[in-house]
């Protein structure tokens, strides 16, 4: 029976042994562990041994079984390795094919712009507010101080619709309409589209501004510095340059024309600044006292600024686009690069 | 408004190169849009002598000259006659660059040698023609640069006037800014009228019917004139400023105008009828024919000035024919005079007549110099004309005005500027503006304001002039101290751009086209006679019938817009564009500008690729677009109805999204025909959604649900159907059920074809039961589908493939 049971031994190890894949390990195990496999057969011979031997020869086969299905286990084990290697090593794909599905879209820069413009303002204090595009004459001329037969009405060539309307020619009714609804302190901006009869090179009949509204009880001029330095800073770069100069809209009084230092050049000169290291962004000024009377406001009471800026002029900057006609001709090739 | 610097310097004394005194004048709001150095790099063009004129041997209408240009004689070949020799004349020596880029070399004419070129004034950009070579007078030193010598070297500035400055339209007014700035004086032109013999009264009466057009009226008689071309120095004065020379008399109402920035006019004093000047409002549909040769028709409106029998101006804004000056013209009547700014303007407007004279009246005038204006010109017309004034003048002044007076609270300037000036400064800022300044109680002050200053008539105004002339550039940035919460954006913003995110990563590009459309849109668009969306709101100016109508839809700007695309070879198209439309509501005088979403989609589903079949987009794409959107915005109960299809939609291809009895948007394939009124050969499927639903129907989240531990049972059923039948029905009715086990139900196939009954389609519809409590056994899993089929076929009469 030892005899035997050695033999079986040396013959499972080298069967084990001469086993290159799993499968073939699979085959020795069923040969000597299954259940009618060798080692079980002697297993149940063991019935016919005299009842004192039976213990130890037991204790003997399990050994061996246990000796048998270790080693299976093992080689087993690095056959599943050495198969997982071989198969590593032939497949191979080509990282530079591109990626299956579909590229993201894109908003369109005027959206970017707008976006953009309201959250730095938003972290300025500033709420977002809205307005007829279609308005009064009211609102977007005679409340602003514009009386009727100004020369200054000429600054914006209006497109007239029926019934009196007009379109509105800037974002600064919203002012109006702000004011009215509300008592200050007032902090608000207004993007939105805006209409002027006039079409060219570097102008569009329809484009887009944002006015901003700041009214409290003391607010000034040097305060709307400080808020759109800080806007420009924030939009261009830190330490852009920021140059206010006087000008004249009929609703603000001191006016001034915001100009930043050339992004292109730094302000050395080029062709977009005119070879003046200066661009003009914005317009801006404090609340003329005529415009808060409009809207029953007290201006002995309060104070405030305004300002208005040209979303594509701020676009054109910040992506280099050189002719306006681009931003909406709506081409696809031009759509995608945002 | 164009000025130069040698002519400010007249009035003003400053040290400042040109490109310092522009940006001077910029920083006080006076914007220098534009420097034009006049006679810079023409240092090679000089002043020469003619030695010697002879005849070219070889061509008869040549002459071959010796030019002594101080330094040598050279010999020049010229083709101009109307010179002698001894003439000083203007040579551009070899290497000058004249006008148009043209250099001037060493060359050969006809076998003569030629070292330069006689110039004329066309050729040197002095004039628009010339008969001839300039002739000089004689006693400029050869060799000096000629645009030096004749003192022209200059620089001009194009100076952007903002329309309250109607102060700044002159030479004098541009000074005092620089003097204020500064600090220094203005130097006023002497005017010195040499009176001669009888009084103006016993030549001119002026009657003014309507002094609400015309608060002053002032003029003069000068006889005896000379009508002649203007001295050189006259003529390049003007044209330096862009004011094209006329004659003498002429010419001296326009320097005057440039000058002291007040317009003049001048008549023809034997044209107007018994010397008589009667300022009236026009007959209206009354002729009149302007110096410019049209005849216009005149308003009722419209102020006239006119003479014992007919108009012979409309005021400040054009002369007559019937009164101008011609050579014959010997005898004046010189018009200084102040016009409504409104009326002015009105006029000028409607009869489309802008001039250098209606740009100042409607602007405003300056009342005080009426009579300095008219004075000066008479000078001049002495001096240049020859003419004789006559002893006084008209001066028609019925209720003169006040200067100003304003009071002025220094610390509110202070305040209101974020400055801390003392008041002592702020006088001196006035003073230098030449404001009177007086102090009153309580630090205030009360200041006087000039006539000419018509735009300070508020303390604001002293505010803000304190502000210029210290410089914006002493403000100091601060930022402002407040109390503020400010407001979350609204939902409707907040959407706006989950809507916009949501699209772009649908892989679609925003596109942002022009609110207005073409009038014929709608016809294009196949709009029923009927339809509301017809009813777009016009532009009563539109700039190109392209551009005519608010839009009602943003249909045509995509489509448009595709065809645009298309037409550069770009296929494939993910388009969307979020905007406003509007539409005009009966009864309402505002119309309702309701945000709209539409996308459009054509050409092939992904983009070109190794490992994909090019597969052309559908109804079906534009749908799933809609419906990631309803999810993300959390929008339940919509319906897909195909009810009253749209007339741009492909009939059998469409539907209405409906929410309850509200239709929120359509989609749909767009018919072939407007397609093709579009130029677009490609299929388009197209989707319009109104925002201002969507944001009232979204919602809130569904109450999240722990996902079961226990396994799914998984059953696909092959139905039977009717090929009209709706196969959202079949889903619905099993949904209908409100069965807990069934976790899912999904369509997962659809077959027409042969191997189905005519008439029939087959739709096979995957189940997914589980239970949260317990792990289902087959007997309890045939039990609910089992409910699914008898009701499936019980209530839609499908039958089990």
């Amino acid at each position: 029976m030892r005899e035997q049971l050695e033999q079986m031994r040396q013959q499972a190890l080298s069967a084990i042994a001469a086993a290159t894949t799993e499968e073939m390990l699979n085959e020795v195990r069923v040969r000597f562990l299954g259940r009618k496999g060798e080692l079980t057969g002697l297993m149940k011979g063991l019935g016919a041994l005299p009842a004192d031997e039976r213990p130890k020869v037991g204790q003997l086969v399990n050994t061996v079984k246990d000796e048998v299905e270790a080693q299976i286990e093992q080689t087993m084990g690095r056959a599943r390795e050495e198969a997982t290697a071989k198969r590593l090593a032939t497949e191979r794909i080509d990282v530079t094919l591109p990626g299956r599905g579909r590229r993201q879209g894109s908003k369109h820069p005027i959206t970017l712009v707008i976006e953009e413009v309201s959250e730095i303002f938003a972290g300025l204090g500033f709420s977002v507010a809205e307005g007829p595009e279609i308005e009064h004459d009211w609102y977007n001329f005679e409340a602003l101080n514009f009386p009727p037969e100004h020369p200054a009405r000429d600054m914006q060539d209006t497109f007239f619709v029926e019934n009196q309307l007009l379109l509105r020619t800037h974002t600064s009714p919203v002012q109006i309409r702000t004011m009215l609804k509300q008592k200050p302190p007032v902090r608000i901006i207004a993007p939105g589209t805006v209409y002027r009869c006039d079409s060219d090179a570097t102008h569009s009949p329809m484009f887009h501004q944002i006015e901003g509204l700041m009214v409290d009880t003391q607010v000034s001029f040097a305060d709307l510095k400080g808020i759109l330095t800080t806007f420009t800073n924030q939009l261009f770069g830190q330490k852009t340059g920021v140059r206010l100069r006087p000008s004249f809209f009929p609703f603000t009084e001191p006016s001034a024309e915001v100009d930043i230092a050339c992004v292109i050049c730094g302000g050395s000169g080029c062709r977009v600044c005119k070879q003046t290291g200066w661009l003009e962004i914005l317009g801006a000024g404090m609340v003329d006292p005529e415009v808060f009377r409009h809207v029953g406001y007290d201006p002995e009471a309060i104070s405030g600024f305004a300002f208005g800026m040209g979303i594509e002029r701020i676009a054109m900057l910040k992506y280099g686009i050189s002719d306006m006609r681009l931003l909406f001709e709506n081409d696809i090739r031009f759509l995608k690069q945002f | 408004m164009k000025v130069t610097y040698n002519w400010l310097k007249e009035f003003v004394d400053f040290d400042l190169l040109p490109a310092d005194l522009g940006h001077l004048l910029t920083m006080l709001g006076l914007e220098v849009e534009g420097m034009e150095q006049l006679g810079s790099g023409m240092d090679e063009v000089v002043v020469a002598r003619v030695l010697e004129k002879n005849q070219h041997p070889n061509a008869d209408k040549l002459s071959l000259c010796k030019v002594d240009n101080g330094k040598e004689i050279l010999s020049v070949v010229c083709g101009a006659q109307n010179f002698k020799q001894g003439d000083t004349v203007v040579l551009a020596q070899i290497g000058a660059v004249l006008p148009g880029d043209f250099k001037i070399k060493r060359s050969k004419i006809r076998g003569e040698e030629s070292c330069g070129m006689l110039c004329s004034e066309k050729e040197l950009n002095l004039a628009d023609e010339s008969a001839g070579i300039m002739v000089l007078s004689g006693d400029l030193p050869l060799g000096t640069p000629f645009f030096e010598a004749m003192g022209l070297k200059d620089t001009i500035f194009e100076i952007g006037l903002t329309p309250n400055r109607a102060d700044c339209l002159s030479v004098i007014g541009i000074a005092r800014e620089i003097a204020a700035k500064l600090g220094k004086r203005v130097r006023y032109p002497s005017i010195v009228v040499p009176e001669y013999g009888e009084p103006v009264d016993s030549k001119i009466s002026v009657t003014i019917q309507d002094a609400a057009g015309c608060p002053r009226y002032a003029a003069r008689f000068i006889s005896g004139c000379r009508i002649a071309p203007s001295p050189a120095w006259l003529v390049n004065r003007l044209n330096a400023v862009g004011v094209r020379s006329i004659n003498n008399v002429v010419d001296i109402t326009n320097l005057v105008m440039i000058e002291l920035g007040h317009p003049l006019h001048a008549f023809d004093y034997n044209q107007v009828a018994g010397g008589q000047i009667i300022v009236r409002r026009a007959g209206e549909g009354e002729k009149f024919r302007s110096l410019d040769g049209l005849e216009r028709t005149l308003a009722a409106t419209d102020l006239m000035i006119c003479d014992r029998d007919r108009a012979v101006a409309m005021a400040g804004i054009m002369g007559g024919e019937n009164s101008e000056i011609t050579d014959a013209t010997t005898d004046i009547l010189l018009e200084s005079a102040f016009f409504d700014p409104p009326t002015i303007r009105r006029s000028s407007k409607r009869l489309g007549l802008h001039t250098e004279s209606s740009h100042r009246f409607e602007r405003g005038a300056d009342l005080d110099m009426v009579p300095k204006a008219l004075d000066r010109a008479a000078s001049l017309m002495a001096q240049l004309a020859g003419g004789n004034v006559a002893t006084g003048r008209v001066d028609n002044f019925p209720a003169p005005k006040a200067l100003a007076s304003i009071t002025f609270r220094p610390e509110r300037a202070n305040a209101m500027l974020g400055l801390s000036l003392t008041a002592e400064r702020m006088a001196e800022l006035f003073r230098n503006l030449e404001f009177q300044v007086q102090p009153v109680s309580n630090g205030s002050f009360q200041v006087t304001i000039p006539s000419y200053r018509i735009d300070i008539e508020r303390e604001i105004d002293l505010i803000e002039e304190i502000c210029r002339l210290n410089g914006f550039d002493q403000v100091v940035a601060t930022m402002p101290v407040a109390q503020v919460i400010s407001d979350r954006p609204s939902l409707h913003q907040r959407l706006q751009r989950s809507v916009r995110d949501h699209f772009v990563a649908e892989g679609m590009h925003e596109i942002v086209s022009f609110s207005f459309i073409a009038a014929d849109a709608a016809d294009r668009l196949n709009l029923n006679v009927d339809d509301s969306r017809r009813n777009g709101i016009k532009l009563c100016n539109p700039l190109a019938a392209e551009q005519a109508v608010m839009r009602t839809t943003l249909l045509p700007g995509l489509l448009e817009t595709a065809s645009r695309n298309m037409s550069f070879r770009s296929l494939d198209l993910r388009l969307f564009e979020m905007r406003r439309v509007y539409h005009a509501i009966t009864g309402q005088e505002m119309p309702h500008e309701p945000v709209y979403c539409a996308g459009l989609i054509s050409g092939n589903r992904d983009q070109e690729s190794w490992c994909q079949q090019e597969v052309c987009t559908d109804f079906y794409d534009a749908k799933g677009i809609v419906e990631n959107l309803f999810e993300l915005l959390q929008i339940r109960g919509v319906r897909w109805s195909s009810d009253e299809p749209e007339p741009f939609y492909h009939p059998g291809k469409c539907c209405r999204i409906m929410v309850g009895n509200t239709t929120i948007g359509t989609i749909g394939e767009i018919h072939p025909e407007v397609l093709k009124r579009y130029e677009i050969e490609h299929s388009v499927n197209y989707f319009e959604l109104n925002f201002e639903e969507l944001v009232r129907l979204s919602g809130s989240r569904k109450a999240i649900v722990a996902p079961s531990r226990f396994p799914d049972s998984v059953r696909d059923l092959a139905l039977l159907a009717l090929l009209d039948l709706p196969s959202a029905q079949l889903v619905d009715c099993v949904k209908s059920l409100k069965l807990q086990e069934l976790e899912k139900v999904a369509i997962f196939d659809l077959y027409q074809g042969d191997r189905v009954p005519e008439g029939h389609k087959s739709i096979a519809l995957r189940l997914c039961y589980r239970s949260s409590e317990r792990t289902m056994t087959d007997d309890e899993v045939q039990q609910v589908h089992q409910k699914v089929i008898a009701a499936l076929t019980g209530k839609l009469g499908v039958t089990v493939r």
